[in-house]
């Protein structure tokens, strides 16, 4: 009896689930697809190109392995996209992976290459993993796909250009951006309209609002600003930046010990130190950040543009956001973030083709305007927010502009060779620093010697 | 020779091929992989070292004489010191707890068991939201007790490791109690009542008989705690990533730091030696002194 019961409701599920499945992706693509096949069209091929493309219409199936880093339903938004690419493209058959996060993704790909298997011919991997894959050899350039193209100079041009400092080098191109998002503050404007102040325009200006808004109430303490650092190196990085100094020159030279770079970490220190307007030491609640000031216990908080939608979603106030104020005033800050398209230099050259078709069918503007409202990431092409579906959005949450705005002021997200040794560096220096174990200047001063070391054999 | 083939009976072994074919494919094979792998220098992510070269003990060197490594074995110790006995223990106050018939006792037993059940990711989702400062439910749990010190344990390089030890001992302590419960609800009776009749106290029949009666489940936990120890890394992710400053970084979460993020297949392999080493280690000595208990 009970195991009959059982069934039952596992069937329901199921079917509950297959329907769910079946319905998601529907509205995704109704707006896309009666754009999308102009741009097909527009493009009048050579009658002899043409031949030849059906003349090698050998049925192709490649795998794409994708992360969920945000809060959507990524699974169904892509499977929709690929619906569409399919019927362009009859004789291609895309899979999409899921695997999990970005760590996921880059160590699933790695392990099948290792392993002697053939490797997804796409994949969507953190920009900042560039030299990695390169030097492991996993990866292939795009240049000649590029140069294919009946205009590809303009499509690589149509990027903003923040979104295309991960994807060169050697002067050839590796990556194509896709999902992408920088770092922004997020500030409860009715909370500064009650306090008469206006949205920060410099560090000094910053910090006293933050101060201003930091309300004791009862044993808990409404903070003025949370600024989370238990992964420290992206939010940091616009401190650093505002105040005139990158934390990295090129692939090979950090530059963690320069005074500007410890001057930044002070004012992070001071935060709590000197205006209690944040807590102490490292704030290692990054989901927690984003929902304080959401359901507004927090009056700003540093995050990524990727919280947006979330936010929006939850807060019953005005959400303002900005790039992070510098420390001159007028001056401001902010890092790209996020995924790129890398294709496969293992897999079979006509699934690595099929997979450029794929890249470059959904890099067009409809599609980077339609990820972009439903994911909440930045749309990463000058062209999307041309489209009518961008700009009703736009019109209706002004704020997704801001966050295309704060990457004007953007330096370099932190990519080295040796990555994952120089960025442990950098965490485990500065975290000393945050939580007042060593000095600021003490703490980069020996992120400096430690990361020179961790480079050497890389750089010569 | 014709009549001793014979007399080898076929039928044992085919049984167990399946399972030998299994161990020697997924567990051997890789163990000794690794241990060629460790006496050779290969980094992914370096050009010039992709192809590997031979470094002896190279690998093995480099660990034991790098600071960093050794802050990494002393938190695993730490970590297993702080797990292992306390979360046996409360399994096994547990078990006494709810080995009773009460009605509704089902409830309380379920309630000691479901972190259990839930993936450790998801409890550690959980308890970052418990850990937060402030309103978080262990601050204002501790602060009610009369605790003043310092909230943000997530974050604060002497909490950090502390406060993923607590994780791990939340969501063990009920599996192991359900062992307890299985071995206490097995023992005879007769023992109680001729303690009972001897006019033995509740402090003795639970000391004398009960805990001496478990001693086989105690040793099977112990090993189970010890190995899980070790190999539970996942809400280190969730809660610290290792940090602050590594200082929640044990063994297996260097281990793939090492292969993942750094790349470096020589000394991630290294470190798998020292692992299979240490767990083999420990599985032997029980292995020996449970024999030669029952001998």
């Amino acid at each position: 009896m009970k195991k009959k019961m059982l069934y039952k409701i596992f069937a329901v599920v199921l079917v509950l689930g297959l329907l769910l499945g079946a319905c998601a992706p529907a509205p995704a693509e109704e707006p896309v697809q009666e754009e999308a096949a102009p741009v097909e069209e527009e493009a009048p091929v050579e009658d002899t190109a043409e031949e030849e493309e059906e003349a090698v219409m050998e049925p192709v199936t490649f795998q794409v392995f994708y992360p969920v880093a945000v809060d959507a339903p990524i699974a169904a938004i892509l499977n929709g996209y690929i619906e569409d690419f399919q019927a362009e493209y009859p004789y291609i058959t895309v899979e999409p992976v899921f695997s999990g996060g970005y760590g996921d993704v880059q160590t699933a790909i790695q392990t099948t290459i290792d392993g002697g298997g053939e490797p997804p011919a796409l994949g969507v991997m953190l920009a900042t993993a560039l030299y990695d894959l390169i030097n492991a050899d996993y990866i292939a350039p795009m240049d000649g796909y590029v140069a294919g193209m009946e205009d590809g100079d303009a499509y690589v041009a149509d990027f903003l250009p923040a979104f295309l400092a991960n994807s060169y080098y050697d002067d050839q191109l590796w990556s194509i951006p896709f999902q992408r998002s920088a770092v922004v503050m997020y500030y409860n404007t009715d909370m500064f309209a009650a306090a008469g102040l206006e949205s920060p325009t410099s560090w000094q200006s910053w910090a006293e609002a933050a101060q201003a808004l930091t309300v004791q109430e009862g044993d808990a303490t409404n903070w003025g600003l949370q600024f989370p650092s238990g992964w420290p190196y992206w939010l940091f990085q616009p401190l650093a930046i505002g105040n005139g100094q990158n934390i990295l020159n090129d692939d090979c030279t950090v530059v963690f010990d320069d005074p500007a770079v410890i001057e930044a970490v002070q004012f992070y220190n001071d935060l709590s130190a000197v205006y209690g307007a944040m807590p102490a030491g490292v704030q290692s609640a990054w989901p927690t950040a984003a929902t304080d000031f959401a359901s507004g216990s927090t009056a700003m908080v540093v995050h990524t543009s990727g919280s947006l939608t979330g936010i929006l979603a939850q807060a019953e106030f005005e959400v303002g956001v900005m790039a992070m104020p510098g420390k001159e005033a007028g001056t401001s800050a902010s890092v790209p973030g996020g995924g790129n398209f890398y294709i496969m230099k293992g897999a079979p050259q006509e699934k690595q083709d099929a997979a450029w078709k794929f890249v470059e069918f959904i890099s067009q503007p409809e599609y980077v305007a339609d990820y972009s409202i439903n994911t909440g990431y930045i749309a990463n092409r000058a062209s999307a927010y041309e489209t009518e579906a961008m700009l009703a959005y736009v019109a209706d949450v002004p704020q997704a502009l801001a966050t295309r705005d704060a990457l004007q002021f953007a330096g370099a997200e932190l990519t080295t060779q040796n990555l994952g040794q120089v960025r442990g560096i950098f965490h485990d220096y500065i975290q000393r620093a945050f939580n007042g174990e060593m000095t600021p200047a003490d703490a980069m001063a020996a992120a400096q010697v430690e990361a020179d070391a961790a480079l050497a054999d890389f750089c010569p | 020779m014709q009549a001793s083939r014979k007399s080898l009976k076929p039928l044992p072994y085919i049984l167990i091929f399946p399972t030998a074919a299994f161990v020697a494919l997924f567990t051997a094979w890789p163990v000794l992989l690794s241990i060629y792998q460790s006496f050779f220098r290969q980094r992914m992510n370096i050009a010039k070292f992709r192809e590997p070269t031979f470094v002896g003990l190279g690998n093995y060197v480099d660990l034991f004489t790098d600071p960093y490594f050794i802050e990494v074995i002393k938190n695993t110790l730490a970590y297993i010191l702080g797990t292992v006995p306390i979360s046996i223990i409360l399994g096994f106050l547990f078990a006494l707890l709810v080995n009773r018939k009460v009605r509704g006792i089902g409830f309380f037993r379920l309630a000691f068991f479901h972190p259990m059940v839930l993936p450790m990711v998801s409890a550690a989702t959980i308890w970052l939201f418990f850990f937060t400062p402030d309103y978080g439910l262990f601050n204002s749990t501790l602060r009610l007790l009369g605790y003043t010190g310092p909230e943000n344990w997530t974050g604060n390089p002497n909490l950090a490791l502390l406060s993923v030890v607590i994780v791990a001992i939340w969501k063990n302590s009920g599996y192991y109690m359900v062992f307890y419960l299985a071995g206490l609800q097995n023992l005879p009776i007769d023992v109680y009542e001729a303690a009972a009749l001897d006019g033995a106290n509740g402090w003795q029949t639970l000391w004398r008989i009960t805990f001496p009666l478990l001693r086989r489940t105690t040793l099977f936990i112990t090993i189970i705690a010890f190995i899980d120890s070790f190999r539970t890394v996942d809400h280190i992710f969730v809660l610290t990533s290792g940090g602050p400053s590594r200082s929640s970084t044990v063994l297996l979460f260097e281990l793939w730091l090492e292969r993942f993020e750094y790349q470096d297949i020589g000394a991630s392999a290294a470190i798998t030696v020292i692992f299979v080493i240490i767990l083999l280690a420990f599985t032997v000595t029980n292995f020996i002194t449970s024999d030669r208990r029952e001998a």
